[in-house]
């Protein structure tokens, strides 16, 4: 093999969807600033009364919790309970299926298969924009977030918490993403790219939440790629190395496997 | 060279390619028809490395089609049936990625192809008409000046003049030497430009034949209407022409050489109407091949 990478189909990659990446990033940035700004340290029980005027159960469902007293357990409860997982899935799913089942789908892949780069390199370079793009999105969003903190509420804040969070729901988004994407290269049609990568991973999410609403439905909790993980505990210093080796091996060999399949599959185009 | 050895490739619905075995040397021009669905994209995905074969092997200039797409590409043009673009591009924005991605250095044999087909990429390739969406997929195959091209129906959207420029075109680069494999439904096309054509129907090759002797088995049907179909059948017949009485008319299939004779028992018939029945690329193909056949020359004596 030539060469694994091509930064001429990397830069049409990023041309073709930077507009995607920036309304997700303005998204996210705008619950973010409304989040922090909604923090009141001398009035923590404003938060709280407002948690109990909806049923306990929603409330656990949406990892929202108020068992916690500073900014950055506030943070993990109400943005990376359930936000920063659901917009960055809604993004996965858009460019995943974008990114390879949708071209082969409408045959304009061609335009990519005819040229002196090979298959392993086409996909190789999409599947770098996808993670990339995903780990931008969640740096950019984690500075926003401690920037801000530490210029409002320094004394409320934990940075180094705070980056321990944001790097397992970045790896949980990434290994969202992946299968997004290994769903749209093993499928050449968008209907099936996309029933399968974006049910699965949706599923995931309402597993996690009605797993969270009930103690008998646990199980789904444990099951879902979103559960292995409690925000809360991990801002009060649980160990994460364990899961996030988890993550990245499920997400290289969802990644490898996209590959594989992509190089040898019949491509009906 | 194309080189396609007994190759297979099977559909999950039992459809497919069956024992494909033909070659396409230097400075040829292969004709390639089959009515819909015969196989001739399923034929070409094999070519352009988008599938494997189940059996058998393709390869061009010697590297094999599957394994060594990347490098086959280098020194190949290919026009897909329908052409699909990179979503939201620009025509110009399309060409310059196809240039960088093959380290093409300047824009000269582009420039003189867009000249050659009067056409401008400016604007967003989503609003372009067949014709010129055609015309972007013609300069994007032919720019990097390949040595080998793959062109599946190339005309279609085409107007008359432009479909003439392109029959040039072709011409012009077969005369460079170079190796050509042209899918297309027009007479025109492959009359003139092809040395060799080969028919497939229902996945398999019916037919392998050079364009000369298929010229000449070339055969016309004339559709009269007369007064007295009865009579006029009698005296077509003990002229020895292949008559067939239909409804309302009678059709006459005429061999290209003797339509002097033809035209010479007309005025006897009462002729009320004549008219020329068309046939399709097709049935001219398949007619040469029952003819074939009929003599009982077996086609795999043909030096293809």
């Amino acid at each position: 093999m030539k060469k694994p990478l091509s930064l001429t189909l990397f830069k049409l990659t990023l041309k073709k969807n930077w507009k995607l990446f920036v309304i997700f990033f303005g998204v996210l940035t705008m619950y973010s600033s409304v989040m922090i700004s909604m923090y009141d340290p001398e009035n923590m029980q404003a938060i709280t009364a407002m948690t109990e005027m909806f049923p306990p159960k929603l409330m656990e469902a949406m990892n929202f919790s108020s068992g916690f007293s500073d900014l950055t357990g506030y943070l993990a409860s109400w943005l990376y309970g359930l936000l920063m997982i659901g917009f960055p899935l809604v993004y996965s799913i858009i460019l995943g299926n974008g990114l390879v089942a949708r071209e082969v789908d409408s045959g304009s892949i061609v335009c990519l298969l005819t040229t002196p780069d090979s298959r392993v390199t086409i996909i190789l370079t999409k599947a770098l924009y996808a993670v990339l793009s995903m780990v931008v999105l969640m740096a950019s969003i984690c500075i926003l977030n401690m920037v801000i903190s530490q210029a409002v509420f320094p004394e409320y804040f934990d940075s180094d918490a705070f980056l321990q969070l944001n790097v397992t729901v970045g790896l949980a988004n990434i290994l969202a993403l992946s299968i997004s994407f290994f769903c749209s290269s093993l499928f050449n049609t968008t209907r099936y790219s996309l029933a399968f990568g974006a049910g699965i991973p949706v599923m995931f999410i309402l597993f996690n939440m009605l797993g969270g609403a009930s103690d008998q439905a646990e199980i789904l909790k444990k099951i879902s790629i979103y559960g292995w993980y409690d925000p809360l505990e991990i801002v009060s210093g649980a160990e994460t190395a364990q899961i996030n080796l988890i993550y990245i091996g499920l997400i290289a060999a969802l990644l490898i496997a996209s590959v594989l399949i992509f190089k040898n599959k019949r491509l009906p185009v | 060279m194309i080189k396609v050895n007994h190759a297979t490739l099977t559909y999950r619905s039992g459809k497919g390619v069956f024992d494909l075995d033909f070659k396409i040397g230097q400075g040829q021009v292969m004709g390639y028809l089959g009515p819909n669905g015969a196989g001739k994209t399923t034929t070409i995905r094999q070519l352009t490395g988008f599938m494997k074969s189940d059996s058998g092997s393709c390869s061009i200039n010697g590297l094999d089609c599957f394994h060594k797409a990347p490098a086959i590409n280098q020194m190949m043009g290919y026009i897909p049936g329908e052409i699909a673009f990179l979503e939201g591009m620009q025509g110009e924005e399309y060409l310059k990625y196809i240039r960088q991605v093959r380290g093409l250095r300047n824009d000269h044999l582009q420039k003189k192809l867009i000249d050659m087909f009067e056409f401008s990429p400016k604007g967003s390739i989503r609003k372009f008409s067949k014709g010129m969406k055609q015309k972007l997929g013609i300069v994007a195959a032919f720019m990097h000046d390949p040595d080998v091209l793959l062109l599946d129906e190339p005309t279609s959207g085409l107007d008359p003049l432009m479909q003439n420029r392109f029959i040039d075109l072709i011409l012009e680069e077969k005369k460079r030497g170079k190796t050509i494999l042209l899918s297309s439904h027009m007479f025109e096309e492959v009359e003139r430009t092809c040395d060799r054509v080969i028919i497939i129907k229902d996945g398999r090759i019916v037919a392998k034949s050079d364009i000369k002797s298929l010229k000449s088995a070339q055969r016309k049907v004339y559709r009269l209407k007369v007064k007295n179909p009865l009579v006029a059948m009698q005296s077509l017949q003990a002229h020895g022409f292949e008559v067939k009485h239909l409804e309302q008319v009678i059709d006459v299939t005429i061999p290209g050489d003797q339509i002097g004779a033809f035209v010479a028992v007309l005025p006897q018939l009462e002729v009320t109407d004549l008219d020329v029945k068309s046939l399709s690329l097709e049935e001219i193909f398949l007619h040469f091949y029952q003819k074939e056949d009929d003599d009982e020359k077996a086609i795999e004596s043909d030096p293809v």
